[in-house]
């Protein structure tokens, strides 16, 4: 009886492998590539794209999104009045048909494109905008502050949004493109619990909605979340501009980016957003697959807090000098791979106004070791440098932390790292700017240089480093004066004036922008790095 | 009646321990170092101190710790394990949404690892010190060291990258969409949708992380099987089996093999009370959303509620099985019903 059993449970296992390795083998198939299908199951055609991203994210309602890659999905479903076509391009109207800011800077009027509609066939209207934007303000979300600076508006009529401003804003333009200030269908979030009043915060119950469909005007429409797996959009047949040829996009999470190399190599997806150096040298060569490295916005900086108690020797500025001097800036593009860049300054290389990359020749070792000379420690010093766990796009920010290590003890700068997780502390003391030595990133929240305006003195990040107005009270006027320009040559002239003043001076030392690793199938045209939307799939068509 | 009495005793444990573990974990996340609104909000939202009230608020963060654990316990009474800081959902919806996939691996990877954990433990007492037992042996003790991301990796790269012999990371391929929630197990729901292919592509990509799964589990119920099995050989009600004449495979069959299952039966017990509890690195290399993911996101975000709730769920998991094995015990062996 017994040996029934065991053979009748072997047979079992024998039949359910050999029938599941034969279901198996149509994975070969490319994602897109050819017409397979199955019945009762949805066919992945030639106008399928597969998108592979590194992390899954708390929520895709726009009121809420802060993280990096719900953007790639608030793009393709919901539209803004103002959009970035191009990654380094200035905002350039999308919903918004013109604009006009008024003399004083102070009040900006929109005027809406005609004849745009949601995808629940509505038509969009002045009062949608208020609300979406109201909406986002009042729910005291991560991404509340975008809309700081718009004190008020009003909707003179159903085309016409008036923006109030609390101060000139030369960068509300691009606060306009965030994702958080996507244009919400009203009346539909409206019937499912959504509000824009004051008490938003408490009252406002969409959120579970809008993270199980979409409700916007954009090319496609959300048609499935599975929260941690995948995201399906498909085609919005309401869809008022020109829609490109991809009928159908599939977002997978795939954290490891060996899975995803893999997956991409035998076409099980056309976009690979998290490849790294190691993963990017296996596809060398492949064939049909293309690969862009490119730098981010995404920046690593090391700060050192200008007050004595937290940071000792490291606040005086000649040490801050040395220790610029000392860092070997092509070692850090290295360690972060192949696309990274060390900026000029404070900001960015791609942004308006930039002035490109620092000198690859700027590390001077003899110069670092005078420069400790005369701030008295010609024999060096000891100093505690606190890391976080954290990862600039997937670089440890430990890794960065040991080059800095190793460089510094080139002029006897002994570094202690000392680590500190950044929910367990390291979050509270950056904040409460009581950090001494440190290797921070930061990532823009909104695609525009003013962004970099919080490191000067006495803004956000730069009383995290002790660097108060009153250390440097010309620099931090350069803050009103960037965000009163609202002229772009005047706003470059400026935020010239503040990269020259940090290039050598301050708190902070840009030491890398992270780079962007994607692997694509070559198939598809118009894969770009893109910050604000981490892939805009608006712009990918099928060749 | 007895049987009756046992399982009703198992219970009640059940209920208090469940309760013991509750305040533990959460005396624990509270003594941890950890801020959820540190983790959870941006560095600009944190900046903002009206945005950090609301979001304490929102979640009962400003309330003193005391006042959190009564809440806690009155809720949990209620079957309501709270609302998760990272996804603004409600933990046991998140549980019930992650769990399925891991149940689904779990089941699978144990099937493989105690039918031939335990073939390959006969097969190596049977031929004992042969080149077969030998190989049995350094199968096993394989499987058990073996690094489990790292196999991952290996049977990923060779048998879907390099020979496109079974399927890639997902439980399923794109050309299908997932089935409609029955029980949340894949093949299961594919099977009563009515749809077979779906149903074998969701079986077929169970094979790869399964197997890896599988693989530890597997090690030990060999090991545990042979050296069993060879004691047990070694008594005498075995020698005087042998000496009416049954011969080997008989012997081993219906004397021997029921004898050295009980071990064997609590080794795959805490096999799979430790499969269900997720495997993080496994699931992440194999893109597979189950609950080993979920705890490794919420531990990121110091999702306390989040946090509690996956040590509850893997807590019970222990203790049903452990009291299933006890009564399956019961079943092999009559013998321990007496006691």
């Amino acid at each position: 009886m017994k040996k029934r059993y065991l053979a009748a449970v072997l047979s079992a296992v024998l039949v359910m492998s050999c029938t599941a390795c034969g279901g198996g083998q149509d994975n070969n198939a490319s994602a897109g590539g050819t017409e397979e299908s199955t019945e009762g199951a949805q066919s992945s055609g030639s106008s399928t794209v597969v998108v592979a991203m590194g992390s899954g994210f708390a929520t895709v309602d726009p009121g809420y999104v802060y993280e990096k890659y719900p953007p790639l999905i608030v793009n393709a479903c919901y539209e803004n009045l103002f959009k970035f076509y191009d990654n380094d391009s200035a905002p350039e109207p999308c919903l918004a048909d013109s604009y006009e800011f008024s003399e004083d800077n102070l009040t900006l009027t929109v005027k809406l494109k005609e004849g745009i509609t949601f995808a629940s066939g509505n038509p969009m209207t002045s009062a949608d905008v208020l609300f979406s934007i109201n909406r986002c303000k009042n729910l005291q979300g991560n991404p509340s502050f975008i809309a700081d600076t718009i004190e008020s508006m009003e909707a003179p009529d159903e085309q016409t949004i008036v923006f109030h401003l609390t101060q000139e804003d030369s960068a509300i333009l691009s606060k306009l493109t965030y994702s958080a200030l996507a244009i919400l269908d009203s009346a539909v979030v409206k019937e499912n619990g959504g509000t824009d009043a004051e008490d938003a915060a408490t009252t406002d119950t969409a959120q579970a909605y809008l993270d199980s469909t979409s409700a916007g005007s954009g090319m496609y429409v959300m048609t499935s979340y599975i929260p941690d797996e995948e995201v399906v959009l498909e085609k919005n047949p309401n869809y008022w501009g020109e829609a490109t040829n991809v009928d159908k996009y599939i977002i997978k999470i795939q954290p490891d980016s060996n899975t995803q190399m893999m997956t991409l190599s035998t076409g099980d997806i056309d976009v690979a957003l998290n490849m790294t150096d190691d993963t990017m040298a296996e596809l060398a060569g492949a064939e049909n697959i293309g690969i862009i490295n490119g730098a981010t916005k995404t920046v690593g900086f090391v700060m050192m807090n200008m007050k004595e108690e937290y940071s000792g020797p490291v606040s005086n500025p000649k040490v801050q000098q040395a220790i610029r001097k000392a860092l070997d800036y092509s070692g850090f593009q290295i360690i972060c791979g192949e696309g990274t860049l060390t900026p000029y300054s404070v900001i960015q290389s791609g942004f308006m106004g930039s002035k490109g990359e620092r000198a690859t020749d700027y590390t001077n070792l003899e110069e670092a070791k005078a420069l400790l000379a005369e701030a008295g420690y010609a024999d060096g010093f000891d100093v505690d440098l606190t890391v976080s766990d954290l990862d600039m796009e997937g670089i440890l920010l430990t890794d960065l932390a040991q080059k800095v290590k190793d460089d510094l003890s080139q002029v006897g700068i002994n570094v202690n790292i000392v680590s500190q997780p950044w929910a367990a502390g390291y979050g509270d003391a950056y904040r409460d700017g009581t950090l001494g030595f440190t290797v921070m990133y930061w990532g823009t929240d909104y695609n525009d240089p003013n962004v970099q305006l919080e490191f000067l003195p006495g803004a956000v990040v730069g009383l995290r480093a002790g660097w108060s107005e009153e250390m440097n009270p010309e620099l931090a006027a350069l803050y009103q004066e960037t965000m009163a320009a609202t002229d772009n040559d005047a706003r470059i002239a400026v935020l010239e004036q503040v990269q020259d003043a940090m290039y050598e001076d301050g708190p902070f030392i840009m030491i890398a922008q992270a780079p962007a690793h994607i692997g694509y199938n070559s198939r598809l045209d118009g894969v770009a790095i893109s910050d604000p939307y981490a892939l805009d799939v608006t712009l990918i068509n099928i060749k | 009646m007895e049987q009756l009495k046992f399982v009703g005793k198992r219970l009640a444990y059940l209920v208090i321990m469940l309760f013991g573990v509750a305040t533990l974990v959460f005396i624990l996340t509270k003594l941890i170092p950890g801020d959820p609104t540190v983790a959870n909000l941006s560095q600009r939202a944190l900046n903002d101190p009206e945005v950090v009230a609301a979001y304490k608020a929102k979640y009962g963060l400003d309330q003193p710790i005391l006042v959190q654990y009564v809440l806690y316990i009155k809720n949990l009474l209620q079957f309501d394990l709270g609302t998760s800081i990272r996804t603004s959902k409600p933990v046991l919806s998140e549980l019930a949404r992650c769990y399925p996939a891991t149940i689904e691996l779990a089941l699978f990877s144990i099937l493989i690892a105690a039918v031939f954990g335990i073939l390959f433990g006969v097969i190596s007492a049977i031929r004992r010190n042969s080149i077969l037992d030998q190989a049995v042996r350094a199968v096993s003790v394989t499987g058990v060291s073996i690094p489990s991301f790292w196999f991952a990796l290996l049977v990923l790269y060779f048998f879907y990258y390099k020979l496109h012999i079974f399927p890639g990371p997902g439980r399923l391929d794109n050309s299908f969409s997932a089935p409609a929630t029955v029980t949340g197990l894949y093949v299961l729901d594919s099977f009563l949708e009515g749809n077979i292919p779906k149903a074998l592509d969701a079986l077929s990509h169970l094979i790869l992380p399964g197997t890896v799964l599988a693989a530890f589990t597997m090690g030990l119920i060999t090991r545990t099987t042979r050296s069993n099995l060879l004691d047990v050989m070694s008594m005498d009600y075995i020698r005087t089996a042998r000496a009416k004449g049954i011969g080997k495979v008989g012997l081993i069959l219906h004397h021997a093999l029921g004898n050295a299952l009980i071990p064997v039966l609590t080794v795959i017990g805490l096999g799979l009370g430790n499969l269900l509890g997720g495997m993080v690195l496994v699931e992440t290399i194999f893109n597979w959303p189950g609950v080993g993911q979920f705890a490794y996101e919420s531990v990121l975000s110091a999702d306390f509620p989040a946090i509690i709730g996956v040590a509850l769920l893997i807590a019970l998991n222990y203790m049903i099985i452990n009291t299933v094995v006890d009564i399956l015990y019961g079943v092999i062996d009559p013998r321990v019903r007496c006691q």
